[in-house]
């Protein structure tokens, strides 16, 4: 199953450039994956805050929990 | 879009052609309303009849597509799919894209994330016999290792499993078992590692 597909330049700084091959790297995934799942992930969290609902990140030991600021 | 696949009949074990299709149509919800809903109706009124207990009971016969699909549209992060044959359908799956490992060897890692997997009810070998399919749910376990290879995520998947679907996650798909979560109603979560999944695509 292979959808159609677009192509678009994407201009980033060097920081950014930096980042996405840092995570890139780090995850061996291509830069295209990288940010196709940056873009699944943020949609996901926009359509939850928008329903008014807030992102939290617990820590698996002490089970504190923090919120995501989303500026 | 559409791949066209093939299901085993389960009398003649002939292959029948069939399609797996991406998406689930408003048509489609329509047919698992007036199809699997019924069988399902059906099922549980032998079943109550014949006092079957209720754990042997289709755990999963009041999951609401129609709703399941509603909620999800237009997220990228959720992606349905459907199998048909000889325009009836199937079999039906919902993944989930933004999910991340929980294996210590893979933990953090993003894979696919089955959320639901049904197969129609004449199509279960604890309801229907002989089937009018087999390997269906296989099938469909198979392209969600196939969407995580694409997704470059390596083949890794994660769910968790009603207790009736355990066997066919340990032994069929092989996968590792990692106990029950207490978030999602202490089912028993499991995961696949890219060499499990290397091994099942080999089979």
């Amino acid at each position: 199953m292979n959808p159609t597909k677009r192509t678009m330049t994407l201009n980033l700084t060097d920081p950014e450039m930096e980042a996405l091959d840092e995570l890139s790297s780090r995850k061996d995934m291509s830069k295209t994956a990288v940010v196709r799942q940056a873009l699944r992930l943020y949609q996901m969290v926009d359509f939850r805050v928008r329903d008014g609902q807030k992102l939290f990140f617990e820590n698996d030991l002490t089970k504190e929990k923090s919120e995501l600021m989303l500026l | 879009m559409k791949q066209e696949i093939f299901l085993r009949d389960g009398q003649s074990g002939e292959a029948v052609p069939a399609e797996l299709i991406s998406g689930i149509s408003d048509q489609t919800i329509e047919m698992w309303a007036n199809t699997w809903q019924p069988a399902f109706d059906q099922v549980r009124n032998d079943f109550q009849l014949n006092s079957v207990p209720k754990e042997k009971w289709p755990e999963d016969a009041h999951w609401d597509w129609g709703n399941k699909l509603a909620m999800t549209k237009g997220c990228l992060s959720y992606e349905p799919y459907s199998i048909m044959a000889n325009g009836s359908l199937e079999g039906l799956m919902l993944l989930n894209n933004t999910k991340f490992a929980r294996l210590p060897q893979q933990r953090g890692e993003s894979l696919i994330y089955i959320e639901f997997l049904a197969v129609a009810p004449w199509n279960r070998k604890e309801l229907c016999n002989p089937r009018r399919y087999v390997g269906v749910g296989a099938i469909l376990a198979d392209l969600a290792i196939q969407i995580s290879l694409a997704s470059e995520f390596k083949g890794r998947i994660g769910l968790h499993s009603l207790p009736g679907a355990l066997s066919f996650y340990r032994n069929r798909l092989k996968m590792s078992e990692l106990g029950p979560d207490q978030s999602h109603n202490n089912l028993l979560y499991f995961e696949m590692t890219p060499e499990q999944a290397e091994t099942f695509l080999a089979n």
